[in-house]
């Protein structure tokens, strides 16, 4: 139930304060011991400032420090624990920062100049990618390109890929290799501005890009053009399937065509028409953000020089939207799956980063006792044992409630009366019908679709140069410190 | 203009299905509308054994595609982005196509809704709106639930 890292006996030797631990009455709490190892591990620990050969930039889309907390409880939960106690495989890394996440012209951001800023080093505006500060939404007139740290990884002769559930042309993966006025132009863009599917396809023709996993296949064919799992969306008519097929370019387009792709070569999948499935609804010919990462890192692997890699689980922030707790936890357990996959697979020479481009209205409901359900009602806190009492919390109205609410979106108890106003109370709720993975849980105020809060995200950070993440800094740090984790030590180790 | 749609309620709004039926209506079959789809889209058990048949299906009425239309879509969940509205949204898979008896009423798309009707299954171009379903409820009412 606690902390589960390797402590070694010579660390558990080196810890300064042994000798004041065994003179206290509570030196014998399990809650204290625990400590006590992590302080020493703590204490041993060095840092690693070898050059980092791989980077691995995991972005779990809209995970705020609140979603984490929801998605640690959940799969806590679901592996028979009381939920509380357990950690996600980044929650144990040894270094974290608050981070920043405003836009330069938005409080609120949204994920294409989050992701952009993580890329380049730099803010951006609200809705453009990869664009200096002069941009104006929707005008490719004002693009004025950043330098992406893709390129500057594949000049340096290292590969580059990314994952990705929703489109590949999604604002996340996006972030990677294009740069547009507006995210929206996943296929179609206004005369003399170039859609970014196209841009895509041109970063894996100039061979920036080596492995481009995802959904999106809408997005690369003409208008009505049937192709393996959707339907082409191109208003332009262009075939970008036939132009990757002159590339040397590996197509795949559902589990088992992706488990047989040759990894030595570059590799596009496009495993949905646009966003691929919850997992919740995930049905076995589409591979999972496990298996795409898997299979991203033996493909980047092959190149001795190391490679640069982008897993983003977009569809923890589709899940918030709709006011979904269920399918957001699911899929920020996924998550945490890929990473595991991925710790396994690399070794001290990899840097690994685990972040959110920004956080949802999400919130947690008080006082609930150990283990109620994340997706269920409050319970109450039990004066003789430690799990909860079973009885739900009442709130004033003398109803029962549950952990997770929303501050906006879908699930809004007021509701659109015939004569357009709105108005409402809270329903009574049970167990049975909150836990339902279709439920929406309740929100305050009315809107289609619940929104992005400019609240503070956590990052997590192992590898090399990991321990220049501290304290609360802006997102595009990001970028320098990836920058430095592969070039800057070389520079200096040479 | 279906008459029986117009004797069975003159707000149009809730109200169940034609009198003529209405001592049937126990009986019908009365599921979410997950029910009808597994994971890979293919139909359930329950969708191929009530083809033809009036059943009562749970679920949220997406904003309209038209004004004054007697077609909408019933979502499994609140269909929090009107596809028409954001640019490049797509319909989730797990939809039903909905041709009610009478021009609808419009019921918020948050607020859960019954609707009843005959299952029709099988891909189907709607030739006016030009929208494919793979399911359909016809002569269908819709009351909130
Ligand atoms: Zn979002």
């Amino acid at each position: 139930m606690f902390r589960r890292t390797f402590t070694s006996t010579l660390a558990v030797a080196l810890c300064a304060s042994t000798a004041m631990a065994q003179d206290l009455p509570q030196a014998n709490s399990e809650y204290f011991t625990a400590a006590q190892e992590l302080l020493a591990e703590r204490i041993a620990a060095e840092n690693n400032t070898r050059p980092a050969k791989n980077v691995i930039l995991f972005v779990a889309d809209g995970m705020g420090v609140g979603t984490n907390y929801g998605i640690r409880l959940f799969e806590g939960q679901q592996q028979g624990m009381l939920g509380e106690e357990h950690n996600l495989p980044h929650d144990l890394f040894r270094h974290s920062a608050l981070i920043k996440t405003y836009n330069i012209n938005a409080q609120t951001p949204d994920s294409a100049p989050t992701a952009g800023a993580m890329n380049t080093g730099a803010k951006q505006v609200f809705n453009t990618i990869n664009l200096d500060e002069t941009a104006v939404f929707d005008d490719c007139s004002s693009e004025q390109p950043l330098a992406l740290f893709s390129e500057m990884m594949s000049d340096a002769g290292r590969s580059v890929g990314f994952v990705a559930s929703p489109s590949v042309a999604h604002a996340t993966p996006a972030a990677v290799y294009a740069r547009t006025a507006n995210r929206n132009w996943f296929h179609d863009a206004p005369e003399g501005c170039r859609d970014i599917a196209t841009q895509l396809v041109d970063q894996m023709e100039a061979g920036v890009i080596d492995v481009a996993l995802g959904g999106g296949a809408r997005d690369f064919a003409g208008e009505g053009v049937a192709v393996e799992k959707g339907t082409g969306r191109r208003p332009d008519g262009q075939n970008l399937l036939e132009r990757i097929a002159g590339l040397d370019v590996q197509y795949v387009f559902d589990a088992e065509t992706l488990a047989a792709s040759d990894r030595s070569q570059p590799v596009i999948g496009l495993f949905a028409n646009a966003d691929m499935a919850y997992e919740h609804d995930r049905p076995d010919t589409e591979p999972s953000l496990t298996d795409m990462t898997i299979a991203a890192i033996e493909h980047l692997s092959t190149n001795e020089e190391g490679y640069y890699l982008m897993v983003e689980a977009g569809r923890v922030d589709h899940a918030l939207h709709g006011g979904n707790a269920y399918r957001a936890f699911e899929d920020g357990v996924q998550f945490a799956e890929a990473i595991r996959a991925a710790q396994e697979m690399v070794d001290e020479d990899t840097l690994i980063i685990v972040t959110a481009d920004h956080e949802h209205v999400i919130s947690f409901q008080g006082y609930c006792g150990r283990g109620s359900s994340v997706v269920g009602l409050c319970m109450d806190i039990s004066d003789d044992q430690i799990e909860h009492s079973g009885e739900p919390v009442l709130a004033a109205d003398g109803l029962p409630y549950t952990v997770v609410t929303f501050g906006n979106g879908a699930g809004s108890v007021l509701i659109e009366q015939e004569d357009g106003t709105y108005s409402g109370s809270r329903p009574e709720l049970t167990q049975e019908e909150v836990t339902d993975p279709d439920y929406l849980q309740q929100a305050l105020i009315p809107m289609t679709s619940e929104t992005h809060s400019g609240v503070d995200v956590a990052l997590w950070a192992t590898g090399p140069w990991a321990h220049l993440f501290g304290g609360t800094m802006d997102q595009e740090t990001i970028f320098h410190v990836m920058h430095h984790a592969v070039f800057g030590a070389q520079d200096a180790a040479q | 203009m279906n008459r029986r749609g117009f004797l069975a309620t003159a707000s149009g709004a809730v109200l169940a299905a034609p009198f003529l039926t209405r001592t049937t209506l126990a009986a019908e079959p009365r599921v979410r509308l997950r029910e009808l789809y597994n994971n890979d889209m293919s139909f359930t058990e329950f969708a191929t054994e009530n083809e033809g048949i009036r059943v009562a299906i749970e679920g949220f009425m997406a904003p309209p595609l038209k004004a004054d239309s007697s077609f909408y879509v019933l979502t499994n969940r609140p269909m929090a982005v009107c596809p028409f509205c954001s640019d490049a949204a797509e319909w989730p898979n797990d939809i039903l196509a909905v041709y009610a008896q009478r021009v609808v009423n419009v019921i918020p798309f948050n607020v859960k809704i019954i609707t009843r009707g005959t299952l029709s299954l099988g891909t189907y171009t709607d030739p006016e709106l030009g929208f494919v379903s793979r399911v359909r409820l016809m002569d269908a009412v819709q009351e909130r639930a």
